[in-house]
């Protein structure tokens, strides 16, 4: 009799094809046979497993594509609505102030040629016509 | 009567099977059928919620596309499987070259070994040891060869029988046998501590 069956044999037995050693081998020891039923019954295991899953997946898909078409605010598309809008408030706030900025200096300039005006004046705007006459004279 | 006349009386008599009638007449019906299988097996295959449902898709419409072309010589099933591996392999072909993209799912072993043995009345460490098995499984079989990980699944998963493999993988039968061996002897080392 051959000593217990390695890994090899057993999957050979497993696939229906072992040779007649192995396969009298399997008839006779009790050890072997209990290996093979826990390596079917880990398989069999295994496939009720990945369909159960599969299926609980294929229902959870379901579900929440129906759950989309009801209610198409997903919290997702609104995820992506708020950080568009809080992109486009970042942008604002560079891209304002800076037209704010130039608007503040162009009014500081004008404040400042109308300044620089009058203080540039020999005298006051309202005694213009009386130095006229003078100068004519 | 003439050899095409006969041909034709053959043709007539040849009993059509419901799966192909279903094919000619009613393809929602069909999709009803064999979408589940599809799915699973790409599921399984690509561990990715959003993958496995394009592909599936993908070859609803590829088989509705080309049913002129179903020669029958194969079940349905088996034609529809063919085209779901093709596609299973491109859509890993491609995933190589989109190493930013995150799966939608990443089955964990765990997810999957949780839905074994809900309905049976076995002790809870005969339980915990057989979550442990079928979580072992999952692993080894991911870093199986896609070949290998392919016929692995159609036949312990999917149920498939060397001939129908050879067909849907486009193998020769002996070539699927030699993978088959070589993913069981693997998967049954890989499991060996815990069985």
């Amino acid at each position: 009799m051959i000593p217990h069956l390695s890994s090899e044999q057993l999957s050979e037995f497993m696939l229906g094809q072992p040779s007649p050693l192995v396969a009298r081998h399997v008839r006779d020891c009790a050890t072997c046979q209990s290996e093979l039923a826990n390596f079917r019954e880990a398989l069999g295991e295994f496939r009720g497993a990945v369909r159960a899953w599969s299926q609980h997946q294929a229902n959870a898909a379901a579900i929440s594509s129906t759950v989309e078409e009801s209610h198409p605010w997903t919290p997702s598309r609104q995820l992506a609505w708020a950080l568009l809008m809080a992109a486009v408030c970042i942008i604002a706030s560079f891209v304002l102030p800076r037209h704010g900025a130039d608007g503040v200096a162009g009014g500081d300039a004008v404040l400042l040629n109308q300044v620089d005006t009058q203080v540039s004046r020999t005298v006051p705007s309202s005694m213009e016509p009386l130095l006229k006459l003078v100068v004519q004279e | 009567m003439t050899a095409t006349s006969e041909l034709a009386t053959s043709e007539l008599e040849r009993p059509i099977r419901p799966d192909v009638a279903a094919f000619a007449g009613d393809f929602e019906a069909l999709v009803r059928l064999y979408r589940p299988k599809v799915f699973r097996f790409a599921l399984a295959s690509l561990r990715d919620l959003d993958a496995a449902e394009t592909v599936t898709q993908d070859c609803f419409l590829r088989a509705y596309q080309a049913r002129e072309r179903f020669r029958q010589d194969c079940s349905l099933h088996t034609w529809l499987m063919q085209i779901a591996v093709n596609l299973i392999r491109d859509h890993i072909r491609n995933r190589r070259f989109q190493f930013w993209r995150r799966a939608s799912l990443t089955a964990k072993s765990a997810d999957v070994a949780g839905h074994a043995i809900a309905d049976r009345a076995l002790s809870p460490e005969a339980q915990a040891l057989l979550r442990e098995q079928v979580a072992a499984i999952w692993t080894a079989a991911e870093r199986l060869p896609e070949k290998q990980r392919t016929v692995f699944l159609l036949r312990f998963v999917e149920d498939m029988d060397l001939l129908e493999i050879a067909f849907a993988t486009g193998m020769k039968e002996g070539t699927v046998k030699t993978h088959l061996f070589r993913a069981l002897r693997a998967v049954r080392e890989l499991i060996g501590e815990t069985i």
